[in-house]
């Protein structure tokens, strides 16, 4: 009951920030717009991270996807209308900004692929791209460890399927939300939900189970 | 309960139905009846919490609050360069302060090309102009020149009686050589020779 009275609370005093952000910037007083817009910010900066992080799967692009979207979000507060939560809203503009920069990646790695086959013809492991984190106790390796396999877990879901689980499992937005966010039809939100926890499971009990795939990592680390 | 469940899955919940009524929070009926969907149920809910704890907690320690000050502050300074954009200063204004300050008039870098261009074009005309202008004059300056220095050449060289060079051979008389005239025989003379 607090949870979801604090929520509305949120919300409501999101939208009200909204508001008197643009009132502010159509009366010229910037200043002032700026500084309500901070308690945006500062509301929604870790949640986007976390979701833009899950999204583009890089902490540098995540960085500036958060930052553009916040940009972007300050330059066209003026389309900004209140029957839709600012939440969302902003989320929207996040998600298409993650969405460009997964593209304009992609269209990069068609020419700077790193090569997936090391010299002896093997297949290199995709966690062997992520740099070590040094010496550490065994339990921090291991769930290191986990939280790596989740990362590369999530990295083979398609698009669609990763935006809907990260929005909707990471972040708790229901599968309404979820839908006006991406644009996509409510029940579609759920079918893409099921099919990434599924997908996800397998991926992750096949990690698990390889055999000596968590020790041979354990030690690639702990160098 | 749906008839797809009851039939293929021997009446247990699909795992669809699962993640709805995890999800949702809508818990079925089947459930309270039924130990292994129960069981299989939390199973499934752990599993997901496990995810979602693991996934918060990845960000989180890559976002560090340090790293999400400097972000912030990223993200303020960009919005004030977008509130005050930065006004182009002109470049050197030092020495265009000078220029104006000591009063000296200030010509378009322009107007310097368009003039280097306008003085080039009168030179050629000009020269071309004066160069036909003074042609008829060249020629007999050279010619007047030419008929002194020979005519001087002449005054120096030639002998007084050099006349004689215009005269016929025998008209000629010169005395030195009038003995050697007398000994040489003259063709009339040998041709009566011969002929007699």
């Amino acid at each position: 009951m607090s949870e979801v009275a604090s929520a509305l609370i949120g919300r409501e005093a999101d939208t009200q920030a909204a508001i008197a952000v643009k009132a502010l910037q159509a009366a010229g007083k910037l200043d002032g717009a700026r500084e309500r817009f901070t308690e945006l910010v500062t509301r929604h900066q870790r949640r986007a991270l976390r979701i833009a992080f899950h999204y583009v799967r890089d902490a540098a692009d995540a960085d500036e996807a958060v930052q553009d979207a916040f940009v972007k979000a300050y330059t066209h507060i003026g389309t900004f209308r209140d029957e839709l939560p600012f939440e969302v809203w902003f989320t929207r503009i996040l998600i298409n900004g993650c969405l460009d920069r997964i593209k304009a990646r992609k269209r990069r790695e068609k020419w700077l692929a790193p090569p997936s086959i090391d010299a002896m013809g093997h297949e290199r492991d995709p966690a062997e791209y992520l740099p070590s984190r040094g010496p550490s106790p065994e339990d921090y390796v291991l769930r290191q460890e986990r939280r790596r396999q989740l990362h590369v877990a999530l990295q083979q879901l398609p698009e669609r399927q990763r935006a809907v689980f990260v929005l909707n499992h990471f972040e708790g937005r229901t599968s309404r939300e979820v839908s006006q966010i991406t644009g996509l039809n409510e029940s579609t939100v759920r079918v893409h939900l099921f099919r990434a926890i599924r997908r996800l499971r397998g991926l992750l009990s096949k990690d698990a189970a390889r055999p000596g795939a968590a020790s041979r990592r354990v030690s690639r680390a702990s160098h | 309960m749906r008839l797809i469940d009851s039939v293929f899955r021997q009446g247990h919940l699909s795992e669809r139905a699962l993640v709805d009524a995890i999800i949702s929070g809508d818990r079925p009926h089947h459930l309270d009846r039924c130990d292994i969907c129960a069981t299989r149920t939390t199973e499934l809910a752990r599993w997901m919490q496990d995810l979602q704890t693991d996934a918060v907690e990845l960000a989180d320690e890559i976002f560090t609050p340090e790293r999400l000050t400097a972000q912030q502050d990223q993200i303020l300074r960009r919005l004030q360069q977008i509130d005050h954009p930065a006004r182009v200063i002109a470049f050197p204004a030092s020495m265009r302060r000078e220029q104006a300050d000591s009063g000296g008039r200030r010509v378009a870098v322009s107007w310097v090309g368009v003039a280097a261009a306008a003085g080039l074009a009168i030179g050629l005309i000009g020269g071309q102009f004066s160069a036909r202008l003074t042609d008829p004059v060249a020629p007999a300056a050279t010619t007047t020149v030419d008929a002194a220095a020979a005519a001087t050449a002449e005054s120096q060289t030639a002998p007084v009686d050099a006349g004689f060079l215009l005269e016929s051979f025998d008209t000629v008389g010169i005395s030195a050589l009038d003995t050697l005239d007398d000994m040489t025989p003259r063709l009339a003379q040998l041709n009566a020779r011969s002929g007699g």
